[in-house]
């Protein structure tokens, strides 16, 4: 049993089980409401409920008074829903969300490409010819069948490509969704997926410079969106700092090259961390963080910096960032939060980082 | 499909700046560094004041809502207590030691730490600043009122609770958190903000509430677990105005890093020390125990602290320098502090006991490593004296830490059978500490610590000279009522006799 939980006024609708807190609905959900205690004593994470019953929970008499349970207030980290409810959160809205619906698609496997050897593209056609509406940057689920279930995925094309939507894959060992991608998968077969979600996008109301930090299988939302500001005419700096082990994983890395010829205020800082040291490679040797660090002499100040790929690779990252002087509000990952993440002890130094 | 919305509702941000505006405004015929004169001299450098998001917005005219609220059911829960006789349904009288601990020894510190945001709130430029430490100071107020009224209940019927401000200032071991709080309020505003509302307040608070609340809570105390609810309902803008601070500093300059690295090296030593007293609660004096502090500590401390300085990793700071010599104390500074609390029990305003068998048993199974081999010999050599009738009382003065003014009683890290004592001379004379955080402590500020009022050679000044009789006197202490062995004491006997009167028909 589900019911639907409006977040105003951010205008977002997202899921919540049957005995699930908004608080974990929310965070699962990406949308970061502000928490510390998570047992009802602290009253950080109050809302207000706009429409709809809640159970109360564990909430503490002292940390959520009488006054407020008259007044529909509710502690988000004991709260549970009894009915679709909307309501209302201390959250800063978002100037560059589109807030755009989730809806379910069909389509066909229309290209497979192997980019490298543990990679696929897998481009699907949508039966609707208008497509899907999606921000760069923005994932979708890929439901597959045999009852593997759906499987979340970055949209790898720009916006404008929106018939044909392309994903590039990474087989997991031993994962049954990525194994299959890869060894069965066929051109032409049917798929659904549902989408866009996640609000990792381009702040393009800051007007700021952008620096694209990604390794690993997380090119798919940087390329997305550069090609996206490409298109239509960002004129600021673009910095895509790309890092592979070696030189057969780096895909899409003569498009970047070509780009970054075409375009003058497109920089490609590629990286390889394993490169075989007589391979002739002039690039960078060595991590992302290290390449972005010396490309931009460790000074990051005046940018926005978007964050794609491994975890530990995010970590060194931003803290690569934050000693060069750029924040947690200059700084966006792409978080997809599983069971575990979110089980995870961290301090609330930090929103979302 | 695009669906017509309604016209969007203000968010709250937006609804708290338009109810605030105006409030910070420019002066014009004052210079600001004349109206905030001690936001420079510490070294730490600002340029953007803007840059402090408000931590918790809350308007006065709501904090008053809220604050009301729950003197008013806090009180009604107080009410109850007494006329109910809670204090009969402990699990036993040796728990109002812990009580009386608290009552003595942090109370104080919470009225401390309100005189201090009271001075922060008028120091600090940023409305949004002002407000939260304003708050907090009238919170901290709020906690010492409440804790005291919910422990006047006890002070009718047992010993060792009526002299608890004169203590305060007076009492040796009540001397180790006054100091604290002293070298936090008498420090510049930055420093106060990184000593209480980021040290004490999230580093080592968990350490200090929820033990002592679970701790009520288990053995039947519901007045103190009430005012715990309390004040840690307002514990989310303490913590927010905390980490906010922190961040604020680490990102306005470079320069502030090794700054702040310096304060949190030290108030994480200062505030290990002070809450060293809470492991003694926790393991000996509980009737019925929640966990030991070892146990505490590896959730509230590891757990935590390793969290949270894993993020500050990204800024470029690093753990405390104390942390490791911290994690070689846990397995044995409670029995430490019993043991000295023990040896000196003629001079303290609560009870201490020779741990029971069963207690001993329970102490060997949560510490495995030390109880046995280092700790049960002295106890068991010690149990001996007292059946001979010549019970171990320890008659000399302790030696105090300059910094910390605990006695030195703790071992050096490395090796729990050699006594940690450090000594350092400055301007001629010499110094003692408990151990090097303290050491270092001293010598990055001597100039403030060797102004420090140590509680031991007091006894030789007047008004006392020397004179036992004059000194409890002076601390208020009523020898044979306040101090000494629980066993035998008037709270063990009265605790005892009354709720037989109150469980039975005799």
């Amino acid at each position: 049993m589900s019911y639907e939980l409006t977040i105003e006024p951010l205008g977002q609708t997202i899921e919540i089980e049957d005995g699930q807190t908004i608080l974990d609905a929310a965070l699962r959900a990406g949308i970061y409401l502000p928490h510390a205690c998570c047992h009802g004593l602290c009253a950080t994470c109050k809302v207000q409920v706009i429409d709809g019953e809640i159970e109360h929970g564990e909430a503490s008499s002292f940390a959520l008074m009488d006054g407020e349970r008259d007044e529909q207030k509710c502690l988000a980290c004991c709260a549970t829903a009894q009915s679709d409810l909307v309501i209302e959160a201390e959250i800063d809205e978002d100037p560059d969300a589109e807030n755009l619906p989730v809806r379910d698609f069909a389509g066909v496997v229309s290209r497979i490409e192997t980019l490298t050897p543990t990679i696929k593209g897998v481009w699907i056609k949508l039966d609707d010819p208008a497509g899907m509406r999606f921000q760069a940057g923005q994932y979708v689920n890929l439901v597959l069948p045999k009852g593997i279930g759906s499987r979340a995925f970055s949209v790898a094309s720009p916006p404008s490509a929106s018939g044909e939507i392309e994903l590039n894959i990474r087989i997991v060992p031993g994962g049954p969704g990525t194994t299959y991608v890869h060894e069965t998968l066929q051109l032409g077969e049917r798929l659904g997926i549902s989408g866009p979600y996640g609000r990792f996008f381009v702040k393009k109301s800051a007007d700021l410079p952008v620096i694209f930090m990604a390794g690993g299988s997380g090119l798919s939302s940087p390329r997305s969106m550069i090609l996206d500001l490409l298109a239509e005419g960002f004129d600021k700096q673009i910095t895509l700092v790309y890092g592979q082990r070696h030189l057969g994983e780096l895909y899409y890395h003569e498009e970047f090259l070509s780009l970054a010829e075409l375009h003058p205020n497109f920089t490609y800082v590629p990286a390889l961390s394993h490169e075989p040291e007589d391979s002739g490679w002039s690039g960078f040797r060595g991590f992302v963080h290290d390449a972005a660090k010396a490309h931009f002499d460790n000074d990051f100040r005046g940018n926005k910096a978007y964050l794609c790929g491994p975890p530990l690779m995010i970590e060194a990252c931003i803290a690569t960032l934050m000693q060069g002087r750029l924040f947690e509000r200059d700084i966006y990952t792409e978080k997809f939060i599983s069971a575990a993440d979110a089980q995870q002890v961290r301090s609330p130094l930090f929103r979302a980082l | 499909m695009d669906m017509k919305v309604a016209k969007k509702k203000l968010a709250l941000k937006e609804k708290y700046r338009l109810l605030t505006r105006d409030l910070g405004w420019e002066p014009t015929y004052q210079n600001k560094d004349e109206i905030y004169p001690y936001t420079k001299y510490e070294g730490i450098r600002i340029h953007d004041w803007d840059k402090w998001e408000d931590p918790f917005r809350l308007t006065m005219d709501s904090y008053w809502k809220y604050q009301a609220e729950k003197e008013r059911k806090f009180y009604a829960i107080i009410d109850a207590h007494a006329q109910n006789n809670g204090h009969l349904h402990i699990t036993d009288a040796r728990y109002l030691s812990a009580l009386k601990i608290f009552l003595q020894a942090i109370s104080p510190g919470e009225y401390a730490a309100g005189k201090g945001f009271a001075r922060m709130g008028r120091e600090f430029p940023g409305v949004g600043t002002q407000v939260a430490c304003q708050m907090q100071a009238i919170d901290e107020i709020r906690h010492a009122q409440t804790q005291i009224h919910a422990l006047s209940n006890y002070n009718k019927f047992y010993n060792g609770f009526h002299a608890f401000a004169d203590a305060r200032d007076r009492m040796w071991y009540c001397t180790v958190p006054r100091s604290f709080f002293d070298d936090a309020v008498s420090a510049g505003p930055f420093e106060f903000m990184i000593a209480i509302g980021f040290s004490f307040e999230y580093v080592l608070t968990n350490l200090l509430f929820v033990p002592f609340m679970s701790g009520a809570a288990y053995n039947g105390d519901m007045a103190t677990v009430t005012f715990g609810f309390s004040a840690q309902s307002d514990e989310a803008r303490h913590m927010t105005l905390g980490l906010e601070c922190i961040k604020f500093m680490l990102e306005q300059d470079p320069a502030n890093l090794p700054i702040v690295q310096g304060w949190i090296d030290k108030w994480f030593w200062r505030g290990f020390r002070v809450l060293g007293l809470v492991s003694t609660m926790m393991d000996y004096m509980l009737p019925k125990r929640v966990m030991s502090w070892r146990e505490a500590w590896n959730i509230y401390g590891i757990e935590n602290g390793t969290a949270l300085f894993r993020d500050l990793a990204r800024y470029g700071i690093r753990a405390p320098a104390g942390w490791d010599d911290a994690e070689k104390a846990i397995d044995h500074m409670s029995h430490q502090f019993m043991l000295g609390l023990y040896q000196w029990s003629f001079g303290t305003a609560l009870h201490s006991w020779i741990p029971s068998d069963d207690d001993m048993a329970w102490l060997a199974k949560k510490y495995p490593d030390t109880f046995d081999k280092y700790y049960r010999p002295r106890w068991e050599h010690i149990k001996k004296l007292k059946a001979a009738g010549t019970q171990f009382a320890n008659y000399g003065l302790a030696k105090l830490c300059q910094t910390c003014q605990l006695p030195i009683v703790f071992t050096e890290p490395d090796d729990p059978t050699r006594s940690a004592q450090r000594e350092g001379e400055y301007k001629g004379e010499k110094y003692h500490f408990c151990s090097d955080g303290c050491q270092h402590i001293f010598e990055n500020e001597p100039e403030k610590y060797i102004q420090a009022w140590l509680p031991m050679p007091q006894l030789f000044q007047d008004p006392i000279g020397g004179d036992l009789a004059a000194w409890m006197d002076w601390v208020g202490l009523r020898n044979g009522k306040d101090n000494g062995d629980f066993d035998g004491s008037e709270d063990q006997k009265n605790f005892d006799a009354w709720r037989a009167m109150a469980t039975s028909n005799q």
